[in-house]
């Protein structure tokens, strides 16, 4: 871990990364203490202050009912981070176990897990997951569903092509000749080897499902105001483009600040872990 | 009696085309302690039947095998797989070509260590377990046991992690050693020391050795009998002695003939099929 900390802080990009994930986690864990306007993720309506520019007040401006953009960027992070966290905590292990027993067991099993992987692959992502939420009611519980269902098939392919290139390893081999049975195999012996390139990925990932998760909500079909989200703040302001700039601006600059951190930390995993792509 | 017992041990792959045979009816007799070799070139069917012995090619659907594999008294081919797995890492273990990539890249050595001593003893407590690694490790001559059990085998050279595979193969005392091609990854130097590290290990323990190999010198030093197998047959077997002073069989002159002289006499043409290869089996008068 130590280790891992100096590799990455050798590297100034990686570090810009981490550092640009801490605070990003950080405001997001302590929204409810450091945003100057804490009441303003729900509804709250001050058409007094509506629509005002960047100001020492309100550093990123107002919105259309005269909540602070900036407070309202904090709460945000708290869905967009939840959501990335909860759709590959779910998304992974499934992945996962799929490639492993596709790529170790083979045979039927590897037949049948790996042709419903590739029809999921065959489907536009973006699409699968409009499909999904046109059938279910828009919450952000059924926004982390549909991403998932996207997301797992990515992590099965993953893990069963390493599993593939593994299983012809001489460990493997000398497991199976001290007695050692499938499941051992699988989760003991070849799961640790794959560790490092989902680590990665997953990394890299954080960043996908924050926009995939955001274009959904641009789109209105995942949190639902008053709740602040950044992709449903994006779709808000740009009606008002450009005379309102930091209705968009800046909600979308907080997209980029974030894929851009977890993408550069995921570049610096991937050398630490020495993981080819 | 002996420890493994083969009769007529025929193996067939079953493809899209039909089926293809790779073992006709292999006959071999391994006493307890003995070391027997099974020579052949690559392809013979050395492996497979080693596979076989492990009773791990049973678990392949496309495998056919009939013949009788006796183990210790008991028949491989009607055990259950349980039961097959059970005697793997405890009663019989193996150790391969290449030891470096037998061991896996991320574990220390003593954790593995500890992986293959629970085999025996699943309540081995981690003290326990590292006591006893230690003492096997120092067997095979191995300075400083303590950091090679908190490394990983990538950080060991080739002839550390030999010995490595040396001390876990023998450390749940196996009644029965396959080696297929022990150290033909290591050089020529690393492999002689460990190889006979390995012999004296296995007299020690009258552990028997089923010793897989195409590399004559290694046989004649570290065999008591030799078995040699051409394209799924026996075609001769005696003891070594009586099989190295007198080869009879046409395939294992070629083969003898083959083998590299320092001297450099040049390499002898040694057809890829012949018909005297085919010729019947002969076995040395000695042969139990």
């Amino acid at each position: 871990m130590i280790r891992t900390l100096r590799i990455l802080a050798a590297n100034p990009l990686s570090l810009f990364g981490l550092v640009l994930v801490c605070l990003i986690t950080l405001a997001a864990v302590f929204a409810p203490w450091i945003a100057p306007f804490p009441t303003h993720n729900g509804a709250v309506v001050d058409f007094a202050n509506n629509n005002r520019p960047p100001s020492a007040q309100n550093w990123m401006g107002t919105d259309l009912v005269g909540r602070d953009i900036f407070s309202r960027i904090l709460f945000a992070y708290q869905i967009s981070l939840t959501l990335g966290v909860v759709v590959l905590a779910i998304a992974v292990p499934i992945g996962t176990m799929i490639g492993l027993l596709a790529g170790y067991i083979g045979g039927w099993l590897e037949m049948i897990l790996m042709r419903i992987v590739d029809v999921f692959l065959s489907i536009p992502p973006l699409v699968l997951a409009i499909a999904m939420m046109g059938v279910l009611e828009p919450t952000l519980t059924n926004a982390m569903l549909a991403v998932t269902a996207m997301w797992w098939p990515w992590y099965a392919r993953l893990v069963y092509s390493i599993a593939r290139g593994e299983r012809e390893e001489g460990y493997v081999l000398a497991a199976e000749v001290i007695g050692a049975g499938a499941g051992h195999i699988a989760f003991r012996e070849i799961l640790p080897n794959c560790l490092p390139a989902i680590i990665t990925k997953m990394t890299l990932d954080m960043g996908f499902v924050i926009i995939i998760a955001s274009s959904l909500s641009f789109l209105g079909l995942g949190v639902q105001p008053p709740t602040a989200d950044l992709g449903s703040m994006v779709a808000e302001g740009a009606r008002y483009l450009p005379d309102s700039w930091w209705l968009t601006v800046f909600p979308g600059l907080a997209i980029l600040v974030a894929v851009f951190g977890f993408n550069l930390l995921g570049d610096g995993l991937r050398d630490v872990l020495g993981v080819d792509e | 009696m002996s420890i493994l017992h083969v009769k007529d041990l025929h193996l067939g792959f079953k493809t899209l085309t039909g089926q293809v045979d790779v073992l006709h009816g292999i006959d071999l007799d391994i006493a307890a302690g003995e070391k027997v070799a099974l020579v052949g070139e690559s392809g013979s069917g050395k492996s497979v039947t080693a596979r076989i012995v492990l009773g791990l090619l049973q678990e392949t659907r496309t495998a056919r095998i009939n013949g009788t594999v006796q183990f210790d008294g008991s028949d491989i081919n009607a055990m259950s797989a349980r039961d097959r797995a059970a005697l793997r890492g405890t009663e019989m273990s193996m150790i391969f070509q290449d030891p470096t990539s037998s061991l896996n890249p991320m574990f220390t050595i003593g954790n593995q260590f500890t992986e293959v001593l629970r085999r025996r003893d699943p309540k081995l407590s981690k003290a326990a377990s590292h006591a006893r690694a230690t003492a096997l490790l120092d067997e095979v001559a191995i300075p400083d046991p303590a950091r090679v059990l908190g490394a990983y085998p990538f950080q060991l050279s080739g002839g550390m992690n030999q010995r490595v595979m040396i001390a876990m193969a023998l450390a749940n005392k196996p009644k029965l050693l396959l080696a297929d091609e022990p150290g033909t990854a290591l050089d020529v130097s690393v492999q002689a020391q460990t190889l006979t590290m390995m012999r004296d290990m296995v007299e020690q323990n009258g552990t028997s050795v089923l010793f897989i190999s195409h590399n004559l010198g290694v046989v004649r030093e570290f065999a008591d009998r030799v078995y040699v197998i051409y394209r799924g047959n026996i075609v001769e077997d005696g003891s070594t002695d009586a099989l190295f002073a007198n080869p009879q069989h046409a395939y294992t002159r070629a083969l003898m003939s083959a083998v590299p002289r320092i001297t450099g006499a040049g390499l002898p043409e040694v057809p890829e099929v012949s018909d005297d290869f085919l010729a019947p089996r002969i076995r040395h008068g000695d042969a139990s």
